[in-house]
């Protein structure tokens, strides 16, 4: 398959190529050039419908992994109309398959995440205005650009499965400690850029719907997140646990 | 009170300032120059102190977020002017009326949110949007988006109006029937009702009404939820 990358040499989209050149065509797409890729690359800026729509061309599928949190007149640009521009690329080129990515706040953000439990993806998007009280429109300008790949998909014959992450942790640097906790929603970014694989491997007309959302968890306990879904349609097995982070420290 | 009202260039915005002037103080802003007697800021509602500085002593702001007409800018395509400034320019402008302590906005959204349904269905505000991805209906979608987030999570009231196509009574006579039509002083007085006192006792943070025009015809009377609840009357008729 021929797979698009967007944001393919920032945080997550590394892990994402390396997880899916043994089974796949890439073409890497971002701002910044990648030190070293044995793949084409290709400049292209989210905000850019005319760099989208041509990257896209002769594709069979879209990985979205761009993404900008702080700036807010950039993370606009990338994340709201960038999601713009890569639907309308989609449906140009007659791409059926979309993988789109972002934060759980995207759906659960501070009305949820501060008060419920047991949260599953098929709810309606409260992302809040900004991620953690500040001026910061990370989580509501991705869940803008999610909504119009749902607007997209409820108005042309093509799939997104939006997969949803927090705490992506680099296992070989895990930035936590033993018995101190985590945010209930943790990921390692190899397992994260497993999902995407995942996600370009699952057939479309099992999917219950055109747009759906999957949360990206390793499994947890806490009983806030489940990756269920995620399990049951995608085939997802988290392998970094990290469950060292949850259990109390034994006294010496 | 003290009303910001935004997209001054349209002929609604001067419509409700002309008739809100009569017993407030009103500010036009827009992203181009107009020509009026009332108090107008130049805004491109980006997110600079400036547009603190806009909303800043306001009471009230109506959000109309329209563009001007035949408005364009070399950076991007209409598309995505419209599509960015129905929404980041809608959360600058939100956050800013969230800083300075602005109670209430009204923002101004389309009935083409509904267009999908076949006629025959009575769709009011029980049903969901279902926007089509012309960008003026998905942009009007993702800015309601924007304004119920603010409206969830800040403290700030905010009331969306939803209508059709915008004309005079006068302009419109003898062509064909068309039931979007929305008489402008009926529109204006529907913006009034949704500042006014009578929902201050709904103390709801988010507030949809469908405006629509009398049809003295209909078995169940249009825009039932705006008349019952805000005291929406409307007075012209495009037909008897």
């Amino acid at each position: 398959m021929n797979v698009l990358i967007l944001g393919g040499t920032g945080n997550l989209g590394p892990f994402v190529v390396n997880a899916l050149e043994p089974y796949h065509t890439l073409r890497v797409t971002d701002v910044n050039p990648p030190e070293d890729t044995a793949h084409e690359f290709r400049y292209v800026d989210m905000a850019s419908m005319t760099q989208v729509v041509e990257a896209a061309e002769g594709m069979d599928a879209i990985v979205n992994c761009s993404v900008l949190r702080e700036h807010r007149k950039i993370a606009f640009d990338v994340n709201t109309l960038g999601s713009y521009h890569m639907m309308s690329a989609a449906v140009t080129h007659g791409i059926k398959r979309v993988i789109n990515t972002g934060p759980h706040a995207i759906l659960t953000g501070p009305t949820y995440d501060h008060i419920d439990f047991m949260l599953t993806e098929d709810i309606p998007p409260h992302s809040g205005v900004d991620l953690v009280g500040g001026d910061n429109p990370y989580s509501i300008s991705k869940s803008l650009g999610q909504e119009i790949c749902k607007v997209f998909t409820e108005n042309y014959d093509v799939h997104v499965m939006c997969l949803l992450f927090c705490g992506l942790k680099n296992p070989e640097h895990p930035r936590f400690f033993p018995g101190r906790d985590v945010t209930p929603f943790v990921v390692s970014v190899r397992d994260a850029a497993e999902a995407c694989r995942l996600g370009l491997n699952v057939d479309l007309k099992s999917l219950p719907s055109k747009n759906e959302v999957f949360y990206i968890t390793t499994d947890i306990p806490h009983g806030k997140f489940s990756n269920a879904k995620a399990k049951r349609i995608l085939g997802f097995a988290p392998k970094d646990r990290f469950e060292v982070v949850w259990h109390k420290v034994a006294d010496n | 009170m003290n009303i910001l009202v935004t997209g001054a260039a349209s002929e609604l915005a001067h419509a409700l300032a002309s008739h809100l002037s009569e017993d407030h103080q009103i500010r036009l802003t827009d992203i181009v120059d107009i020509k009026t007697d009332l108090e107008f800021v130049r805004c491109d509602l980006g997110h600079d102190e400036t547009t603190n500085e806009l909303v800043r002593g306001m009471d009230n702001i109506i959000h109309l977020a329209e563009l001007p007409p035949d408005y364009s800018d070399d950076s991007l395509d209409s598309d995505n002017l419209t599509i960015d400034f129905l929404t980041r320019c809608t959360y600058n402008l939100l956050w800013a009326a969230v800083e300075e302590n602005v109670k209430k906005a009204v923002y101004g959204s389309t009935l083409e949110l509904f267009d999908k349904y076949d006629d025959d269905l009575t769709v009011n505000e029980n049903w969901r949007p279902l926007p089509s991805t012309d960008p003026y209906v998905l942009g009007k979608h993702l800015g309601e988006f924007t304004c119920k987030e603010f409206a969830r999570t800040s403290q700030i009231q905010i009331t969306c109006l939803r209508y059709g196509e915008i004309v005079r009574v006068e302009d419109v006579k003898g062509q064909p029937y068309d039931p979007a039509w929305i008489e402008i002083r009926d529109l204006v007085h529907a913006f009034e009702c949704a500042l006014g006192e009578k929902q201050a006792g709904l103390n709801r943070e988010w507030s949809v009404f469908h405006i629509e025009a009398d049809a003295p015809d209909a078995d169940y009377p249009p825009a039932r939820r705006a008349r019952g609840t805000i005291g929406y009357s409307p007075k012209y008729r495009f037909r008897e």
